[in-house]
């Protein structure tokens, strides 16, 4: 695998390809809460180097933690176009609330994964049944379609299930099955990827949290494709509408916890769009709520509801790194990220993590 | 109020036998919503019928399954949580299959229907604790295992069954260790000997007149589901004795083996 670089980027730096985590942890020996973690303090910016299951000698009682609770569906399906037609990967990227979909259509036998004759209206037929009908492209995100599926619901669900795989990227060792993509909390099926900040928690550990005083709060929010497959348009950070729900019990824990002079701490960067899209003054308190957020946030977004950050590592061109840089200046970023590369911490959904306090 | 209001459950092996009576009950006694989960799709949509012929209003999921097959349980799961919006409240681990008919000896076991009987007795129900649980963590639930006598001492030819019902005896006391303090609790119910599909398979030759109805003995499930039961935890019920009474775990020795 080739170095990736950035040069664009305020963040830039090049990842050696052997830091890329290949397999999920406990395919490397460890437990999935032994991987490493970097916490950067954000008052004086101190770094430490620890692993995971220590992260409670950095948190206090009282400190809430807030969790995405989504569930990753198998949001990659196989299908021809009808009448003989391509073979085409569909990479479901957000439900939308005309119940259309938002998708990536990737020709599978096409030297141009995106030139193999795909238009407004074309059908691709999968197993047991299921049709799409491409309906438009979706014109923010020229990557993406709009389709339609011939089932909804419980039934679409059902034959996701039956037909999809989840969607894995090329830098994994093998196609690891679904339950490797999933945190233990997950809950209602909707992510087409791994809300993976939170993949390192085990139950032990969540249980143990929760005993010496730390507090637990839940939001869902529906991840799209971290990468439309293609660099350029990744670069420009633009995000698809990704749907969230905030539940009153949610909105009241952490109006309370503000209240009471304690820190918020999402667990997850969509925790962090979800909230600041949900906050309902600048005293930081949120409202609770259904919705859909295209909320992009950098250096310029000042941060109202949360006050801590949990993350993984993430690539020199992703997004994830502006938004870091609302709770860090640039360069402190790019010091730890050196740091890290240094002490050979492994990027990706199964590697290593950041807290950011 | 009835025992059950506003509860959403989840019933395996919901088609047939205990399950189906389960179900029944568990409607009967105001749940919500009901997950029934078998492998035989044609006999989903009858069980469906006949709970939205007792209570109109109850939300009826059915889902055909092969618990063997880890893929079916995410698929199960998945569609659970979708449908009841994330929130579950009883989780009955009821499926279970006997095996081959008749059953051999464990010496005579092929691997094949071995692992078969394992995983779908013993690896589903772990499975399904497992990704049920964030679903029930928020709100408190209760989880029942069905277990057998056969799972407390080693009937000659009961062979796979017979381990899984052990299996399933010891992992209940373990997650509801676990659990304890958590909401979850964890208890486990032998309904004796029941005239099932199930158990006549297992004892073809026997009356099966003698034994009892599943309808006769839901009363400790509802309990154990119920609010009533909710500071009961890692305990051992027989159905068909006192039933709100944990039971001694004492059971009749079997015959001996003959020596070959």
């Amino acid at each position: 695998m080739s170095t990736i670089t950035s040069l664009h980027s305020p963040f830039s730096f090049t990842l050696p390809a052997e830091l890329v985590a290949k397999e999920p942890p406990e395919h490397r020996g460890i437990a999935r809460d032994a991987v490493r973690l970097m916490v950067i303090d954000r008052s004086d910016y101190r770094i430490d180097h620890t692993l995971f299951y220590n992260i409670e000698k950095f948190l206090v009682p009282g400190d809430l933690m807030v969790f995405n609770t989504s569930r990753t569906l198998p949001a990659s399906l196989v299908g021809y176009g009808k009448s003989g037609g391509p073979l085409v990967e569909v990479r479901l990227a957000e439900h939308l609330p005309d119940n259309s979909w938002l998708a990536l259509l990737r020709c599978q036998q096409a030297v141009d994964p995106f030139s193999c004759g795909i238009h407004k209206g074309m059908q691709i037929k999968f197993d047991l049944g299921l049709v799409a009908t491409v309906y438009e492209m979706y014109e923010p995100i020229k990557r993406l379609w709009k389709i339609n599926f011939s089932k909804s619901g419980t039934e679409l669900l059902e034959l996701l299930y039956r037909i999809g795989q989840p969607i894995r990227y090329e830098y994994v060792s093998k196609p690891w099955d679904l339950d490797y993509y999933q945190t233990v909390y997950a809950n209602d099926p909707g992510s087409a990827e791994m809300p993976s900040a939170g993949r390192p928690f085990t139950w032990k550990l969540l249980f143990h949290l929760k005993r010496i005083g730390i507090k637990m709060a839940n939001i869902s929010l529906h991840t799209s494709l971290s990468s439309y497959m293609d660099s350029a348009l990744d670069q420009k950070h633009i995000a698809s509408e990704e749907e969230f729900f905030v539940s009153s019990t949610t909105a009241e824990q952490i109006n309370k916890t503000h209240g009471l002079g304690r820190r918020v701490i999402a667990v997850g960067t969509t925790v962090v769009r979800t909230l600041e899209t949900a906050a309902a003054d600048k005293k930081g308190n949120v409202k609770a709520g259904h919705g859909y957020t295209r909320l992009h946030i950098t250096a310029n977004h000042k941060l109202k509801t949360v006050d801590g950050l949990l993350t993984g590592l993430h690539e020199p061109e992703a997004s994830h790194l502006d938004l870091l840089s609302a709770f860090l200046p640039a360069g402190r970023i790019h010091e730890a990220y050196k740091t890290a590369i240094q002490r050979k911490y492994l990027w990706h959904e199964f590697g290593d993590m950041n807290l950011i306090l | 109020m009835k025992r059950l209001a506003r509860k959403y459950a989840l019933i395996t092996g919901g088609s047939q036998g205990l399950g189906r009576q389960l179900a029944i009950t568990f409607v009967k006694e105001g749940a919500a919503g009901l997950c029934i989960v078998a492998r035989r799709s044609e006999f989903l949509d009858e069980v469906r019928n006949t709970l939205v012929e007792i209570n109109p209003d109850v939300k009826v999921i059915t889902v055909s399954a092969d618990l063997s097959r880890q893929e079916d349980i995410e698929r199960v799961v998945a569609i659970t949580l979708h449908d009841f919006k994330g929130r579950l409240d009883i989780l009955v681990n009821n499926a279970s299959t006997i095996g081959p008919s008749p059953m051999p000896y464990l010496l005579d076991y092929p691997l094949e229907d071995f692992r078969y009987v394992i995983n779908t007795n013993l690896v589903a129900p772990f499975l399904l604790i497992k990704k049920l649980l964030p679903a029930m963590i928020e709100n408190g639930g209760s989880i029942i295992n069905v277990t057998s006598d056969a799972g407390a001492i080693g009937y000659p030819g009961w062979g796979a069954y017979g381990i899984s019902k052990f299996g399933i005896e010891g992992m209940s006391q373990t997650w509801a260790a676990e659990l304890e303090g958590s909401g979850i609790r964890v208890n486990y119910v032998d309904p004796g000997n029941m005239n099932t599909a199930l158990h006549r398979a297992a004892e073809p030759d026997e009356d099966p007149r003698q034994w009892a109805d599943p309808s006769e003995i839901t009363n400790v499930f509802v309990y154990l589901a119920s609010d009533e039961s909710k500071d009961v935890n890692g305990k051992r019920f027989k159905a068909q004795e006192d039933t709100h009474h944990e039971s001694d775990n004492s059971v009749k020795q079997p015959e001996l083996a003959p020596k070959l």
